[in-house]
């Protein structure tokens, strides 16, 4: 009897504790409240009758892609606090509602459909990075939703016949390691490299940026003595590393987000590769998690940049200042600015049209010219961004810009040391 | 396919057994308490994750080396492990059937709990030794592997020796071979079941801490793990310790060869191939014993 008592609590106390956990693992964190993050502009004295304008995202918070949706979190909540502190959009504040996606496309399509239907936001802004822009935009498209995103630059992006995307960095992610490839074929003969290896995590961001430096390079009289495209959850990089160590290449070019561009350099230190030239595409533009995870082995990394936190380009002085103001000193994330970006896309969207309707806003969009951090911005009837992306590199613990000749900061080190 | 070279050959087999010693470790208890319990431990993925992140606080916080943990987190593993057999594994009716219902429940809390606490953000430990080699005739011993594999055979050696030279061993491999004729001889069961378990449970507390400076984790890699170290006793032959170690060694430079050979892709593909072939010529595993079902 006794033991039949205690098992029932047992099962009771397990299923319990079985359901909170699943329901904790399954839910999307809380919106973030509005209350707690507004500034302290509760009082604006024309906002008070008009209710905010709600906006809505879904970020990476957790999982892969963290670093950067968590920078990009950053981004936006920063715009908002900038609008709002200046009476506003349209006179009525604006209020975020940012859920958690985990990294996860599937969350992140539902979390869309949950902003949009019962939410009911006013605009929606994308997530960080294709992989989740592409299923998300069909999502706001569906809605009739315009979608400025900060991070969505791959060739599947644009080439779905979806007119309402709005890709807020200075070039598609095929054109964005251009300036490198050109400052590689650049280098004097003695000193240009010869032999060059591709690996990649399969994902569409990281593979279209990789294979157009590939064929650039091709074309510019390298070999490629290596290519691998990896899963995009691989942990264990050492075989990978023992395979680039043993063709040795010059130059080393690597298509990763974040967890990736740490996992491949520590596995090239322990098979002892030392390139002469290495570039990632991204993971070097975290200024503050890339030195972090690497120590001093970022000597010399390069990347390319949409954005640097020196830029005297109109704007983004006040978003520089803004930033510290809010979160302290540490450096700014690229992922940041270009969050700031989408925002400035959409206020200035807004204002114009003096309306959040959002299909005269992807009209205007479409048509319009925008002041922004990364400099003017304006799309073509795809969303692509029609500018060019800076090349970075790591030079004593800091990312300092090394090109193109307009934004220089330092002559680029070559050969790297090693890491 | 590329063919490697005679070195690339050589450094992969060497990077695989390394791994594999690990894999190896986490096994071990696995297959321990599927031996004595005839219990199927689903939770042992998600204790060696807790294993990790414990391993990984340590280190954040109180600067404890890696691999010193390992020495706070297996008694720590060793109690729990204690507690979970005596007052929740050894209470219900038909162990054999319904225990991989509980403990697939207590993963699955374990994993809610973690991601509750530290979120799904990959996290790994890295002691200032993270990137060295040691390097010997121009072949590449990563420090960490070398560290990891040396403390996995270490602890299956102890473990062994317990368990051949111990009267306490000598208990156990009775109880894994006739529970009620060990009864008959006088060894108590139920306690022989509990120290088992907590044994299991506490090499998975040391395979946490050498996951932790190898490989990058969250809560919900646990499935992976499980799935791994679950295939690896199950081709090494349920309840053979010997046999884990030579199906992780195997399991180890198969995953290292295909990726050298194919791409990383195929890994997966190729280790469950093998052991789907093993276990149509070989249906009790490399060196199991056949079960026989005891009326």
């Amino acid at each position: 009897m006794n033991s039949k008592i205690w098992k029932l609590v047992i099962g009771i106390a397990l299923l319990s504790l079985l359901i909170t956990a699943c329901g904790s693992a399954a839910t999307p964190q809380a919106p973030t409240a509005p209350a707690t993050t507004a500034p302290v502009v509760t009082e604006a004295p024309s906002a008070t009758s008009e209710p905010p304008i709600k906006v809505g995202a879904s970020l990476p918070l957790t999982g892969n892609f963290s670093a950067p949706g968590t920078a990009a979190q950053k981004g936006y909540q920063l715009w908002a606090d900038m609008v709002n502190k200046s009476g506003g959009l349209l006179g009525r504040q604006v209020e975020f509602v940012i859920y958690d996606n985990a990294s996860n496309p599937d969350t992140a399509v539902a979390d869309y459909e949950r902003l949009i239907t019962q939410d009911k936001v006013d605009l929606v802004v994308g997530p960080f990075s294709s992989k989740l822009v592409i299923p998300t935009s069909e999502v706001a498209a569906k809605y009739g939703y315009a979608f400025p995103e900060p991070a969505g630059g791959a060739p599947n992006v644009f080439n779905r016949g979806l007119t309402n995307i709005f890709f807020a960095q200075p070039a598609p992610s095929v054109d964005q390691a251009i300036p490198f490839a050109k400052y590689v074929l650049s280098l004097p003969a003695d000193s240009r490299p010869k032999t060059f290896a591709v690996i990649t995590g399969d994902d569409p961001f990281s593979v279209s940026v990789v294979e157009s430096v590939q064929k650039l390079l091709t074309d510019g009289g390298l070999t490629m003595v290596l290519k691998e495209v990896y899963p995009a959850d691989t942990k264990d990089f050492s075989s990978l590393a023992a395979k680039v160590a043993d063709k040795n290449p010059d130059l080393i070019i690597g298509g990763t987000q974040f967890e990736d561009s740490v996992g491949q350099i520590k596995a090239y230190q322990q098979a002892g590769y030392q390139p002469r030239g290495a570039m990632f595409t991204t993971g070097p533009s975290l200024p503050k998690e890339f030195s972090e995870a690497l120590g001093t082995a970022t000597e010399g990394v390069f990347a390319p940049i949409s954005w640097f936190e020196a830029s005297t380009i109109k704007t983004n002085p006040e978003f520089v200042k803004a930033y510290h103001d809010k979160y302290g000193s540490e450096p700014i994330a690229e992922d940041s600015a270009n969050a700031f970006t989408v925002g400035q896309v959409l206020q200035q969207a807004v204002e114009n049209i003096q309306s959040v309707d959002n299909a005269k806003l992807i009209e205007e969009m479409h048509k319009a010219t925008f002041t922004t951090v990364v400099g003017p911005l304006s799309f073509d009837a795809l969303g692509q961004p029609k500018g060019s992306f800076m090349v970075l590199q790591w030079q004593g613990g800091k990312i300092v810009i090394v090109g193109p000749d307009y934004a220089k900061q330092a002559d680029p080190i070559w050969p790297k040391p090693q890491w | 396919m590329t063919i490697p070279s005679f070195h690339l050959f050589v450094q992969t087999l060497i990077l695989g057994g390394l791994v594999g010693g690990v894999y190896a470790l986490m096994a071990s208890g696995l297959t321990l308490i599927f031996g004595v319990m005839r219990v199927i431990n689903v939770a042992h993925g998600a204790f060696l994750i807790l294993g990790a992140y414990i391993t990984y606080e340590l280190f954040q916080y109180f600067k404890i080396d890696p691999i010193a943990s390992i020495l706070i987190t297996m008694p720590v593993f060793f109690g729990a492990g204690w507690l979970i057999q005596r007052y929740m594994l050894s209470r219900i009716a038909n162990p054999e059937q319904t225990s991989v219902l509980v403990t697939f429940a207590l993963a699955l809390v374990l994993e809610g709990i973690l991601g509750f606490i530290f979120q799904t953000t990959a996290r790994m430990v890295t002691p200032s030794y993270t990137s060295d080699a040691f390097i010997f005739a121009t072949y590449r011993f990563p420090v960490t592997r070398l560290i990891g594999f040396g403390t996995a055979l270490l602890i299956i050696l102890l473990l062994y020796l317990i368990l051949q030279y111990t009267n306490l061993g000598r208990a156990i491999r009775a109880t894994t071979q006739d529970p009620r004729a060990a009864q008959l001889m006088g060894i108590n069961t139920s306690m022989i079941s509990a120290f088992t378990f907590a044994l299991g449970l506490s090499t998975a507390a040391a395979g946490g801490s050498l996951l932790s400076i190898i490989y990058s984790f969250n809560p919900s890699s646990q499935a992976d793990w499980i799935a791994r170290t679950l295939s690896i006793i199950v081709l090494g032959g349920m309840g053979s310790i010997p046999g884990a170690l030579i199906a992780a060694l195997t399991l180890g430079v198969m995953e290292q060869m295909t990726s050298i050979v194919v791409t990383l892709y195929w890994s997966p593909i190729v280790f469950y191939f093998f052991l789907f072939f093993t276990l149509i010529i070989r249906p009790q595993g490399l060196l199991g014993e056949i079960i026989r079902e005891k009326g």
